[in-house]
């Protein structure tokens, strides 16, 4: 697609590969001997690790709060170099606006880039995910000349879009998914211009946060403006710019040296999405990796196509930034995470697909359809990498947010709109040789937390009734996934608030096993309109303590309770009605039949698998009474159940015409495209690639 | 701060000693009115402390020439830094514990916020995501009860709690083998009546005298801070670690006594003072030692006239780092964590990173052949490859040695004998041949990139809190400070290094220095200028009776220590925050009491201004709002400290007898080896001068003057080295 005036720039978004090194970078580099590149790299480390904490320590929204940051410093020319974040694809996405105001107002005379300056940005189209994601960026300069970027990004919880609290389900197009800035000046002189922040600040229902967040951002990139300022007045600018660029070189030589050392072969994996936004419906989103040489090439062949009403479409940049989620923290964890490490990669996407997004398509659910690119990867991974370093070869963490979001006022008086942080204890999928950790945290922003409840309470309308593991919410297997977190909210204090939910997964499983491990089941979310949850506290009742205790005919909970998906519609909540949602668990490793009994039993002890699913899932008998296994009527079980399953086998043949034979109903697939294959609706002329 | 190992001179009465506990030694360091500074080192009976506690006291009443019983006589107090708590964790060696907590929330601790595998992890283990593991519980999951009650945030009860139910509640812990109860309830430090219901409860079903009574402690009393995780995990520690710490601490109390030591034994906290050890909360005495290290640095930067120092420790696993400015240990917000468990305990920050003598070095072939340096340590056991205990991976030590910067005969004082040729075995296998260099050049890149990688962490670290480390007096202690001082003071940025007389048992003499001080928090929101309306509070009694209720309790706590209410000295900080930010910012109040909205005004001043120093004017935001979410109060007990005057200084030569000859030792690859004269500590005078490069052998340190650095000896014996 080309470029227009005013328009958006499709060509700076391809460039996530560094760029070729200036003449200035290939000068430099013979200044840059073996310590004392080692020693930078140490203190470029250090230095990015300080504007990261600065970040997390002044920002206000959810995301600020529980470390939901990605610092980075990036060439002059916009290529990641150094980050400190566990969300790695926003730092990744990060050279995409830098990239773009190096094009486009470094010289320009109206704009400039000059010392002093700020720019903000939050278009997800250079950002790559959406709109509630924002980032602010400022040029270093030394003696007048440019030497490199820092900048910080993050999820403000509130964008201004037709829903509060950054995430709506029910947008139509781009223009619903609230402000969309492309790398915009908001500072100069270092100072911050208060008209700009007054606009920012005036399209947002939450201003106060959003000037935080803001400001957060605009401390901890001057912070680490004056540290390389330093770093240059001591080694010299020439040696600053040279072993900024080795960075990046040696990281691309170590990411194809380790992409090397793996097998080569082909590995595909089929995902689903089971929402379009509002209503729920099946969209594939199909992974081809193809491992040759020292290149991993991502293929996106036979995707769903791109949808240009709901909100689940996303730019082929994120989906190449979640790709990279999974190398990042998986297989490239013991490698400076910078955008060399692309250097490994290529990709390919259908110019029709969902995650091809362009023109005036909403990206608003974006997040959903990245994870489900991450899931594929990381599917595909476990078994790429399994040859080479079985004991990273894991089963994923749960991939589908599960998460509430609002917007009001608080208690207080004060309008809030933001998202709830338990997103960030989803169980850890399990290993090799262990099972997966209980609410561990989240797959793509592994340096968050959940914080407190004390924490939420004391400035959103909320009480909440529990909040604790959700047992039975992960994949079985021979080891089992970590518990995801199930909590309730009663709306407290303001006469109400609205209230939506975000994620997928409340149909289809969004995370499976690996190596013959279960899925994480359903997620879903439970309302109870007209609550007599305050009466029940008052009254001393006995309450539902976990999510399970929810659905037993003793909850004495009454009401008009409602199960909704996940993804469900923002909607307004009066004082006293009940919202609850879980986060699932991770996804399980190897065959549930290979479970030691004794691991099965102790779950039984600890509450963390039902007495249905010891003995139905991992077919062990146990003793109920004393608590013990009966090892052999285990065997025995264990034996009927292999047995059960050979007579159960099919060919391939045969199973392939009895599946092909099925369809979901129409209005399930109406966002699918030609169903099975997407590929076969799309005419031979809609299907070039658009990226490679 | 004279170290002296001399004996003969009787101390006066009234003597402090101090004591730490450390994990190969055991420090002591003595002084008395009259001047007497002694100091012992003796090696830790991890069995059981009191052993080493024991012979030091004995090897110091034998350098005093008096006997035990004489010596501990004249002894006024005993200030012990000990880490029988920390150990007790370490080693899981707690009681079984029952966790009573508000219905519905029993799995907060073992969520730990999702993110508890983090907490205590070293930064490579925590990007190893794949195999992350949170720490196993010290409270298994059938060991935590929920009640039903439930406390709104400002401490409305949404649910009454009752008798019935905790008896219940009790009893199904009891029959499960609790040896006793940690309790932390949803909102208790608004409103604790709940939990001290159950306490109640508990005392009247089991009391004190029958056999099954158990200690029970409540997070409002333990921690009475905002956010349930590190409130409970705070609780749930101090309980663990109790009963341990308290049989231990009497055993040896009673040991003292039959040895005629008859007064309260003294306890080091980590919050930067001392109280008696029937006085003291078993958390607050974690990482006691490092931070007695930094008092120590305080005071000495006072008497040098540098009230900004850096304190540092070297050892063989770690390098501690603390930070004392203009003369004063300032608490900053950070997360304490007590071995992996996040707490909010009011401790002074002391930050420990994995780098030593004990580093271990190893080639990235992934990277290019970058050289690294950790995390991996050697650690005492098997140690550096020249110990010769079976070590072969190349450390710092190791390249020290190749360096020829120690003397393998002489290293310790001769204490520890060292084999060179294994040194430079594996500097040469494991570092030089894969980056094809010499083996001195690969030592040389060794030591210079474990000495960035430490002068980086303390920039950093002094940088966060809002300094600029270059203005900084920096102190070098530890085993491996002097060898390295030079180093890694030139990635900090500083000019002046000072290594202590005393620097091997800093942690013990900064314990002889501290005086009785305690923290007393208490989270309490009030916001004091409002985003809503733009306007300063004047509720100026929901500030002022918090603090009433924190001085009420510090003054009675400090009159059961024996003081009266004209020794005692009271501050207060306040941690701040703009509108909903989450992380707080602490100030200094310049008056204990509000009066009016004038006050506010001043306080949200000085906070704007202490954020502008850290972050910078563009990032305040007034218009926001200002809250005031924690107090707290410092009550403490002021002493004089004098120490003795510095001796005069003589000529800035070396005395002939000084000098140890000279042996070769590597300084650049330009240069190669080059003889380096060698000079014996313990023979050099206050004034004299050496310019490096040098290298002076001490019995407990080596310096190593590099090239460009000069050391001189100052009237207390201290190393200052300067940059040429």
């Amino acid at each position: 697609m080309s470029s227009t005036a005013y328009g958006r720039d499709h060509e700076v978004v391809q460039r996530l590969r560094p760029e070729p090194p200036s003449a200035e970078e290939l000068a430099a580099d013979e200044l840059v001997s073996g310590v004392e590149f080692d020693i930078f790299r140490h203190k470029m480390k250090m230095v990015a690790q300080e504007g990261k904490e600065t970040t997390m320590r002044l920002g206000a929204s959810t995301g600020m709060r529980w470390g939901d940051v990605a610092f980075g410093i990036f060439t002059a020319q916009g290529d990641l170099a150094v980050c400190a974040t566990g969300i790695y694809f926003h730092a990744l996405l990060g050279q995409l606006p830098i990239k773009f105001l190096v094009k486009h107002w470094r010289n320009d005379p109206s704009v400039g880039c000059n010392q002093g300056d700020s720019f903000f940005y939050n278009d997800p189209f250079y950002g790559g995910v959406h709109a509630a994601d924002m980032g602010l960026a400022i040029p270093i300069f030394h003696a007048g000349r440019l030497i490199c970027f820092a900048a910080a990004a993050v999820h403000t919880g509130e964008c201004g879009g037709t829903d509060p609290g950054g995430l709506g389900n029910g947008s139509r197009s781009r223009y619903d998914d609230g402000i969309l800035i492309p790398p915009l000046k908001v500072g100069e002189g270092y100072q911050l211009r208060e008209d700009i922040l007054t606009m920012l600040a005036t399209m947002n229902r939450d201003p106060r946060t959003m000037i935080l967040d803001i400001k957060a951002r605009l401390a901890a990139v001057r912070v680490v403006e004056r540290r390389i300022q330093d770093l240059i007045a001591e080694k010299g600018a020439a040696f600053f710019v040279g072993a900024l660029r080795r960075i990046l070189t040696v990281t691309s030589e170590a990411a194809r040296r380790k992409v090397s050392r793996l097998n080569d072969g082909v590995f595909r994996q089929a995902r689903f999405i089971d929402t379009l936004g509002v209503e729920p419906g099946l969209i594939k989103v199909m992974l081809t990796v193809r491992k040759k040489g020292d290149k991993i090439f991502l293929d996106f062949e036979n995707t769903s196509p791109l949808i240009p009403d709901r909100p689940l479409n996303c730019y082929f940049q994120g989906a190449v930034a979640l790709a990279a989620l999974y190398l990042c923290g998986w297989f490239f964890y013991d490698l400076p995470a910078n955008n060399g490490l692309l250097e490994a990669v290529e990709w390919k996407f259908p110019d029709d697909a969902l995650v091809n997004a362009k023109g005036d398509a909403t990206t608003s659910l974006a997040p959903l359809s990245m994870n489900t690119v991450y899931q594929a990867m990381f599917q595909c991974g476990a078994r790429m990498t399994f040859s080479y370093d079985p004991e990273r070869a894991v089963a994923s963490w749960f991939t589908a947010f599960a998460v509430p979001f609002y917007g009001g006022l608080n208690q207080h008086g004060d309008p809030v709109a933001d998202v709830t942080p338990e997103m960030n204890s989803c169980g850890a999928g399990a290993c090799r040789d262990r099972d997966g950790v209980h609410s561990a945290g989240s797959f793509f922003a592994s340096m968050s937390d959940c914080s407190d409840v004390e924490t939420s309470e004391a400035d959103r309308p909320f009480v909440y009734t529990f909040r604790g593991h959700f047992d039975g919410s992960y994949g079985h297997g021979k080891h089992r996934g970590g518990s995801g977190t199930g909590f309730g909210m009663m709306v407290y204090e303001v006469p109400a608030m609205h209230m939506g939910g975000f994620g997928n997964g409340s149909r289809h499983p969004a995370t499976p096993g690996v190596f013959g491990g279960g899925a994480v089941p359903p997620v879903f979310i439970r309302t109870v309109r007209g609550s007599n949850y305050r009466s029940l506290l008052a009254e001393r009742a006995q309450r539902p303590r976990n999510y399970g205790e929810l659905y037993r005919p003793e909850n004495p909970e009454t009401g008009t309770p409602v199960y909704h998906d996940i993804s469900m519609p923002i909607e307004p909540l009066n004082e006293g009605d009940t919202f609850y949602v879980c986060t699932g668990g991770g996804a399980g490793y190897g065959d549930a039949l290979e479970r030691d009994p004794r691991a099965v039993l102790q779950d039984l002890r600890d509450g963390v698998v039902s007495a249905w699913a010891a003995r139905n899932v991992y077919f062990v008998a146990t003793d109920e009474h004393r608590l013990r296994v009966d090892e052999e009527e285990t065997a025995r079980l264990r034996a009927a159940e292999r047995a059960a399953r050979k007579r159960r086998g099919k060919s391939w043949e045969a199973f392939h015409a009895e599946w092909n034979r099925k369809r979901p109903a129409p209005e399930v697939i109406r966002g699918y495209g030609s169903y099975p294959d997407p590929l076969d609706g799309m005419a031979a002329q809609d299907r070039p690639t658009a990226a490679a | 701060m004279r170290g002296s190992y001399a004996g003969g001179e009787a101390i006066a009465m009234n003597a402090t000693i101090g004591i730490d506990v450390g994990g190969t030694f055991t420090d002591f360091a003595l002084r008395d009115g009259n001047g007497v500074e002694r100091t012992h080192k003796t090696l830790t009976t991890h069995y059981d402390l009191s052993v080493g506690f024991m012979k030091g006291m004995r090897r110091l009443a034998e350098h005093s020439g008096m006997d035990l019983a004489e010596f501990l006589g004249r002894l006024g107090s005993i200030r012990y830094s000990t880490t029988i708590g920390t150990n007790a964790l370490i080693e899981r060696r707690g009681p079984k514990l029952g966790l009573i907590t508000t219905a519905g929330f029993e799995d907060t601790i073992h969520i730990g916020r999702g993110r508890s595998w983090a907490d205590g992890s070293s930064p490579e283990a925590i990007a190893d995501i794949a195999r992350i593991r949170k720490p196993p519980p010290l409270v298994a999951p059938e060991m935590v009860v929920g009640l039903r009650e439930r406390i709104d945030y400002a401490g409305k009860v949404l649910s009454p709690l009752t008798r019935e139910e905790i008896i219940e509640k009790l009893q199904v812990l009891v029959d499960r083998g609790a040896q006793g109860f940690a309790v932390c309830l949803l909102w208790s430090f608004v409103n604790p009546t709940h939990e001290r219901m159950v306490k109640r409860v508990i005392e009247e079903e089991y009391p004190e005298d029958y056999l099954g009574s158990m200690p029970v402690m409540l997070s409002s009393d333990v921690s009475p801070k905002a956010g349930e995780y590190a409130r409970m995990a705070t609780t749930m520690v101090n309980a663990y670690i109790h009963g341990i710490m308290a049989d231990d601490l009497n055993r040896l109390g009673s040991e003292l006594a039959d040895a005629g030591f008859t007064k309260p034994l003294t306890l080091v906290h980590n919050t930067g003072g001392t109280k008696k050890a029937s006085r003291t909360r078993a958390v607050l005495t974690h990482n006691a030692g490092p931070v007695a290290g930094l008092y120590a640095a305080r005071a000495l930067g006072r008497v040098i006239g540098s009230p900004n120092v850096i304190f540092t420790d070297m050892g063989g696993t770690s390098f501690d780092i603390g930070l004392a400015t203009a003369g004063e240990i300032h608490t900053y917000d950070f997360i304490p964590v007590l071995d992996r468990w996040r707490s909010n305990i009011p401790a002074v920050e002391v930050k420990s990173i994995g780098a030593g003598g004990g580093s271990i070095a190893w080639v990235n072939a992934l990277m290019s052949n970058a050289l690294e340096v950790g995390p991996q340590s050697a650690g005492s056991m098997p140690g550096p490859a020249c110990y010769d205990q079976g070590g072969s991976e190349p450390t710092v030590t190791d390249a020290d040695l190749v360096l020829g910067y120690y003397n393998p005969d002489n290293y310790l004082g001769g204490s520890l004998l060292l084999d060179a040729d294994l040194s430079r075995q594996a500097v040469e296998d494991k570092i030089a041949r894969p980056l094809r260099v010499d083996v001195h050049e690969a030592a040389h890149r060794i030591r210079r990139l474990v000495d960035a990688r430490m002068g980086q962490e303390v920039f950093n670290e002094v940088g966060l809190k809002g300094h600029d480390p270059r203005t900084f007096t920096l102190l070098a202690c530890g085993g491996a400070g002097a060898a390295h001082a030079c180093g890694f003071a030139a990635y900090v940025g500083v000019s002046r290094v000072v290594v202590p007389d005393a620097s091997s048992v800093f942690g013990a003499y900064g314990a002889a220095l501290m005086e009785t001080r305690e923290v007393w928090e208490r989270s309490r929101a009030i916001r004091i200028f409002q985003w809503a309306g733009q306007r300063y509070s004047t509720d100026c009694d929901a500030f002022n009776s918090v603090v009433r209720d924190l001085r009420d309790r510090a003054a009675r706590d400090l009159r059961l220590e024996g003081y009266r209410d004209d020794q005692m000295t009271f501050t207060l900080d306040l941690d701040m925050r703009f509108g909903s930010q989450y992380t707080l910012t602490k100030i200094r109040a310049p008056k204990l009491e509000v009066a009016s909205a004038d006050d506010f005004r001043r306080l949200c001043d000085l906070f704007v201004q202490r954020y502008s120093e850290l972050y910078s004017p563009e990032s305040t935001f007034l218009a926001g709002g200002v809250n005031i979410e924690c107090f707290s109060l410092t009550a403490s007990v002021p002493r004089d400290v004098h120490l003795p005057p510095p001796q005069p200084l003589g000529d800035a030569e070396p005395r002939a007898d000084a000098r140890r000859g000279a042996r070769p030792a590597y300084w650049s690859p330009a240069e190669g080896m080059r003889d380096t004269p060698v000079y014996d500590l313990a023979a050099l005078l206050p004034g004299n001068r050496i310019a490096g490069p040098a290298l002076i052998e001490g019995a407990q340190t080596t310096y190593v003057i590099e090239p460009g650095w000069r050391y001189e000896m100052d009237g207390f014996r201290n190393g200052v080295l300067t940059r040429a």
